[in-house]
């Protein structure tokens, strides 16, 4: 445990500083993770790039037809933001359920997302929302789809010295409605069992889903979309009976496993009972839209 | 070893300490700064006995390294108070019988004015506060008497405030 | 004097040490520092158990920074411990479980101090292990082999793997089961539950030029902790000094020694302070939880429910040593035969050694276990005979004269009032207000755990009184308790009594923070040196006001005597000016009751003294498809004899039941071939602010003769009943008992699953 920490005061020095120091230069913002992963001998970087206080990555704003978040915004930002109280309230109750207050206030989402773990709590809402990431490197700047991104436990497709600046996604069309469930053995300061985030659009002036975006975290190596699950509903009028096999095809589509917080069985049977709820909550909260 | 200096803000008075980069801010507060006040026990951000507040919100400052918070203002428990002009938060713990083992109650406390801070002269439902100190273990109290405490000291606040 | 004319005793009054915790003066054993301090730690075995062929230290011992390094070879070789001496410092010759102390290191800063441990080469050969309490009972593997060798106490049985067994037997159980309506075996089973202290265990220890050692640390028993030292550092005990500047939680968990040896062992070796305090990992491998058991019980009834005879067995899992077990297990046997008249009871307890971490005192040692099955199996058989669960405690409950199990006499009961209470605040009368919604009830009885205590008292010029006790705060109130009734029989406000410190070289002996006894037994020193006081205050005043002292009364901090008065602080400069100031000693001890030795073999605490009673009730939600237990209204019925600080012994109540539902639904130390997988806070669940519901306190005052105006126990009690109650209102809301703890929402789901299929 013996590191430099630098503080770069712009991305382009950020980066500047990973290139230098690769392989053995690290990222940290909120740090939340970070110190306990190096305290627990996990990682043991030899240079810790702070990205905490670049200037302009904490800012959450909206465009017309879109939500940009920067990378290092809070938790407790996007908690407490007035633009999440509506159809978009996943992210509210996601990020409501991280840690407690003091995690956050510093925690960022940014490194909920790089960091990858199976269990984040905020990346099923995010791949519900289908959101985008803004990354910028040595070789300029891209984006990519937070679907293709991660891309197993702990592991991104970010190359050396990339950092990711912000997440977009585009505000939902009308009879949208998102909801987030998490289960763990207490009812905070947990890591997930299993956690859904699912975005449900009706037809216009049916009862039938338009578009369903269902992610599933702890449940398999990544958060992942049950495609299938999706897939079927599409179509479908919404209710119990379909939003009960979409439970069923999800349950399916995981691939828990078992440890000192749950067996995969019972992961996967929450799968099934969580994805039909968050659906029913979802149609829930675009028939109290509706009227 | 590649100290640095630190330049810190706490409780209004800076500091210049000399760091290692792997210090927590925990570790500044207690061992070079002496506010010993800010306790420490899992030192995973899992109890919140550390808790402190940096730039008015609370953290645990058992994971956050100290040379992250260059330049920044951290208040401790010392900061809020003391015995002869106590906050109102920590009057209230003493009245409601919110002490016992006291260990939690220096984060708690904190924990509970970072919350109250956030909009002020607000009055927190129980729920609403239950939902603030979750990320503080307190092994002794069962925390209905905290929830008393903090919905006390609120309503003192927020009274106070609207007299103002 | 009648307890509601009090002034200070029955009120709620703020506590003492309140300013200094909320301001972050109070000085804990964590914060505590010398300079010139060295930092130790301990490196711990990677094996559950193993013959230790080698330990090097060379390369530690040669890192820049490590000022010393001590393994079993460098100490007395001593074997200590409260039942049996089967303890040792360090692993000698094997490692006993995955976390047994192996060495400890000094060094100038505690990373050093890591980075030396990990240089230390420790050579293992493994052993079978043995970490399944019910095979340790029969397999051939000894966990101490030279378990003969060991010292005991002469009450305690031992043999081979089992490290104590006790019983009491009442009539005739197996010819009652024999002619019973109907007989019901039921097996439980309860986790490894840490008590969750939020202070880890931290000593700081220095030697002094006269050879005598200061341990600064956060034990419950300074006493207790400082024979046991003396022990270990071969020294007679006077030269052994503990003093606890301020404990941040205990719960039992802080009555054995925990890190002070190691310090102490460290200082010497090094000629520097030196201070240990655990990390959370140690906590939860190598710390002193409550045991895991299992309990297995029959019991027979009539058709009206009637308990004809209950026989059974609780198995505790001591870990690798005794520690508390022998003790605990024997215990149960008394929660086991509870509240109720019995026909006849034939129950045996057995500790038993396994290869997993010694385990200790958690509050209420014993009684959550075997309330969890006792109190379960009365639901189960009520549930079979369609009676009211109620009703059925009530047809069986003990009554003012009956006898207990230990064939002592039952006096000041209190049980049904609790029970109906309880069930009253509840709403008892509607059990499943809907689908899933269930309510739960459990009983039990507990004692005040006697041993000894003294206070000296002084009075100051000002009319202040100085309580020097031995026994240690550790956030009960309990001292506040004890100052409210010297307070309270002097005259004085509460705030004129000022507490000190405690430290074993000023302080009177007393027995120590545990057992419910701390408010009771130095309330009761408090009784007798304020009358002793009193009697010296009152001649000084014959002389002073001329009158005689049968007219004399304490007012208002004044001797009064008809119209004339003196104060008390006017008393106390005279004495001080001729008679060596105004100060007095007072002790208590609370003698166990006349009981019948032919019921109770080799049991350490074979009859309760002072015991209360207490009903818990629930109300709670289970959902039907994830099993999740939603607590909706948790109710305590608490008998306390006499309430000396009601806010605190609601305190108590809300706290105790707040760790109960932890070890009913959450809390556990999972153990996988001799590992600990959760041994950190992110995944050993102790309950969130969130978890816990507002706990509804009754306080039933049904007084004691023994203690201070009355008063009962209170500390223990409120978290033996939470896991039956629970469990009971789990069955309630859906049909079946988890019978194991804790009962997790997936078990719960497995549980009914099985029952629809």
């Amino acid at each position: 445990m013996s590191f430099d920490l630098h503080r770069p005061a712009t991305v382009t020095e950020a980066i500047d500083l990973a290139q230098r120091f690769a392989p053995t230069a690290r990222y940290v913002a909120g740090g939340t993770d970070t110190v306990i992963q190096i305290n627990r001998k996990k990682i043991d970087p030899a240079h810790l790039i702070d990205v905490a206080c670049l200037p302009g990555l904490s800012e959450i704003t909206e465009t017309t037809d879109a939500f940009t978040l920067g990378a290092l915004t809070k938790y407790r930002s996007v908690e407490t933001h007035p633009a999440f109280r509506g159809d978009l309230r996943v992210l509210v109750e996601a990020a409501s359920v991280v840690g407690g207050h003091q995690v956050r206030n510093i925690a960022t989402i940014g490194g909920n997302i790089v960091n990858a773990s199976p269990a984040a709590d905020f990346v099923p809402p995010l791949l519900a929302l289908d959101a985008s990431l803004d990354i910028t490197g040595p070789q300029g700047r891209r984006s990519v789809a937070l679907r293709d991104f991660i891309v197993g436990p702990g592991r991104t497709n970010l190359s050396p010295a990339e950092i990711v600046t912000s997440i977009r996604f585009a505000k939902l069309p009308a009879r949208s409605a998102t909801a987030f469930l998490k289960e763990g053995r207490r009812r905070a300061m947990e890591i997930s069992i299993v956690c859904v985030a699912a975005c449900l659009t009706l037809e216009a002036s049916t009862s039938r889903c338009a578009s369903v975006r269902l992610a599933i975290g702890a449940a398999s190596p990544t958060a992942f979309r049950p495609e299938q699950a999706e897939g079927y509903l599409i179509g479908k009028p919404a209710g119990k009976e379909s939003f009960a096999e979409a439970g069923r095809l999800a349950a399916e589509a995981c691939s828990p496993i078992s440890d000192v917080r749950a067996s995969a069985g019972y992961r996967r049977g929450l799968v099934a009972v969580m994805v039909e709820r968050a659906l029913t909550t979802c149609l829930q909260r675009i028939r109290e839209q509706d009227q | 070893m590649n100290r640095k200096i630190l330049n810190i803000v706490v409780n209004g008075e800076s500091h210049q300490v000399l760091i290692e980069p792997h210090w927590t801010l925990l570790q500044v507060l207690r061992n070079e700064i002496g506010m010993m006040g800010t306790k420490e026990n899992c030192l995973e951000a899992e109890c919140g006995v550390c808790t402190v507040l940096l730039d008015g919100k609370a953290i645990n400052s058992c994971i956050l390294l100290a040379a992250q918070v260059e330049g920044c203002s951290v208040t401790t428990i010392e900061g809020i108070g003391d015995p002869e002009h106590l906050h109102p938060l920590q009057e209230a713990f003493i009245e409601c019988g919110a002490v016992q083992c006291g260990y939690c109650i220096p984060g708690m406390i904190l924990t509970a004015k970072s919350f109250l801070d956030e909009n002020p002269g607000c009055r927190p439902s129980r729920d609403e506060i239950r939902e603030a100190i979750a990320g503080t273990l307190c092994r002794c109290t069962g925390y209905r008497k905290i929830i008393d405490a903090v919905a006390t000291a609120a309503d003192r606040i927020a009274l106070s405030g609207a007299k103002q | 004097m009648s307890a509601h004319t009090h002034r200070v005793a029955g009120h709620r009054l703020p506590r003492r040490d309140g300013v200094g915790k909320v301001t972050g003066k109070h000085v804990y054993a964590a914060d505590f520092k010398l300079p010139g301090m060295l930092y130790g730690r301990v490196l711990r075995s990677t094996r559950a158990h193993a013959l230790i062929k080698k330990i090097d230290t060379s390369r530690a011992a040669a890192m820049a920074g490590v000022r010393g390094i001590i393994t079993s070879a460098d100490i007395p070789q001593i074997r200590y411990g409260t039942a049996v001496r089967d303890t040792t410092v360090f692993a000698t010759d094997r490692a006993l479980f995955t976390g047994h102390a192996i060495a400890a290191v000094a060094a100038t800063s505690l990373e050093i101090a890591e980075r030396a441990l990990a240089a230390i080469e420790v050579e293992y050969e493994d052993l079978p292990p043995l970490f399944d309490p019910e095979e340790a009972l029969k397999s051939d593997i000894r966990i101490h082999p030279d378990w003969e060798t060991y010292k005991a106490l002469p009450i305690i049985s031992r043999n081979r793997n089992i490290a104590g067994q006790a019983r009491i037997r009442v009539g005739d159980a197996e010819a009652a089961f024999a002619k019973a309506h109907k007989v019901y075996e039921h097996r439980f089973s309860t986790a490894l539950q840490h008590p969750g202290y939020t202070e880890p265990r931290v000593a700081t220890a220095d030697w002094d030029a006269n050879g005598i050692v200061t341990v600064w640390c956060n034990t419950q028993l300074p006493f207790d902790t400082q024979t046991t030292l003396a022990e270990i550092l071969d020294l007679p005990a006077a030269r052994v000094r503990v003093t606890v500047p301020g404990i941040g939680g205990g719960f039992g968990g802080k009555l054995r020694i925990g890190v002070e040896h190691f310090a102490a062992l460290l200082a010497r070796k090094t000629a520097r302070p030196v201070k240990v305090m655990s990390t959370s990992e140690e906590e939860l491998t190598a710390a002193l939880p409550r045991q895991a058991s299992i309990v297995l019980l029959k019991t027979a009834v009539d058709k009206e429910g009637h308990l004809l005879a209950r026989s059974g067995r609780i198995i505790v899992d001591c870990g690798a040593y005794a520690g508390s077990g022998p003790g605990t297990a024997a215990i149960a046997l008394q929660v086991m035969a509870g509240p109720y008249k019995t026909g006849a009871l034939a129950f045996e307890s057995i500790a038993v050694y396994t290869n997993k971490v010694h385990s200790g005192s958690f509050r209420a040692p014993a009684g959550p276990m075997a309330n969890f099955a006792m109190e379960c199996q009365i639901d189960m058989i009520a549930k079979d005979l369609g009676l009211d669960p109620l009703e059925m405690r009530l047809r069986n409950v003990v009554k003012e004269g009956d006898p207990g199990p230990s064939g002592e006499i039952h006096r000041s009961v209190s049980i049904e009032e609790c029970l109906r209470k309880a069930a009253d605040a509840i709403g008892w009368h509607d059990r499943n207000p809907e689908p899933g919604r269930g309510k739960g009830i459990a009983c039990s009885w507990w004692m005040t755990t006697g041993g000894s205590s003294g206070v000296y008292v002084k009075i100051n010029p000002d009319g202040s009184a100085t309580l020097v006790s031995g026994a240690v705060e550790i956030g009960t109130g309990a001292i506040t308790g004890a100052a409210q009734v010297l307070a309270e029989e002097l005259s004085l406000d509460l705030t004129d009594i000022n507490v000190t410190g405690v430290d074993t070289q000023a302080a009177p002996f007393d027995f120590g923070a545990q057992g419910s006894r701390t408010t009771f037994s130095v309330g009761n020193a408090c009784l007798a040196a304020a009358s002793e006081l009193r009697r010296q205050m009152f001649e000084l005043a014959a002389k002073q006001l001329e009158a005689p002292i049968e007219d004399m009364k304490l007012q208002d901090k004044h001797v009064v005597a008809g119209n004339k008065s003196i104060s008390i602080a006017e008393l106390a400069r005279i004495s001080r000016l001729a008679g060596g100031g105004l100060i007095a000693h007072g002790t208590a001890i609370s003698p166990a009751p006349a009981y019948d030795p032919t019921r109770v073999q080799n049991h350490p605490l074979p009859v309760w003294n002072t015991p209360s009673y207490h009903a818990h009730a629930v109300d709670l939600s289970v959902d039907q498809a994830t099993g999740k237990v939603t607590i909706n209204r948790y109710v305590v019925a608490q008998d306390v004899g006499y309430a000396i600080n009601p806010t605190y012994i609601e305190g108590q109540i809300e706290g105790g039941v707040a760790q109960g539902i932890g070890q009913a639904l959450s809390e556990e130390i999972v153990y996988q071939d001799g590992c600990v997988m959760n041994a950190n806070l992110t995944d050993y669940k102790m309950p969130t602010a969130m978890d816990v519901p507002e706990i509804e306190s009754i306080i039933v005052e049904c007084r004691s003769a023994a203690g201070p105006y009355g008063a009962k126990g209170v500390g223990e009690p409120p978290c033996i009943e939470p896991p039956a109650a629970i469990g009971n209102a789990i069955a309630a809301a859906t049909g079946c008992w988890p019978n194991s703890l804790p009962m997790t929402a997936e078990k719960i789901a497995a549980a009914m699953q099985v029952q629809h299929s």
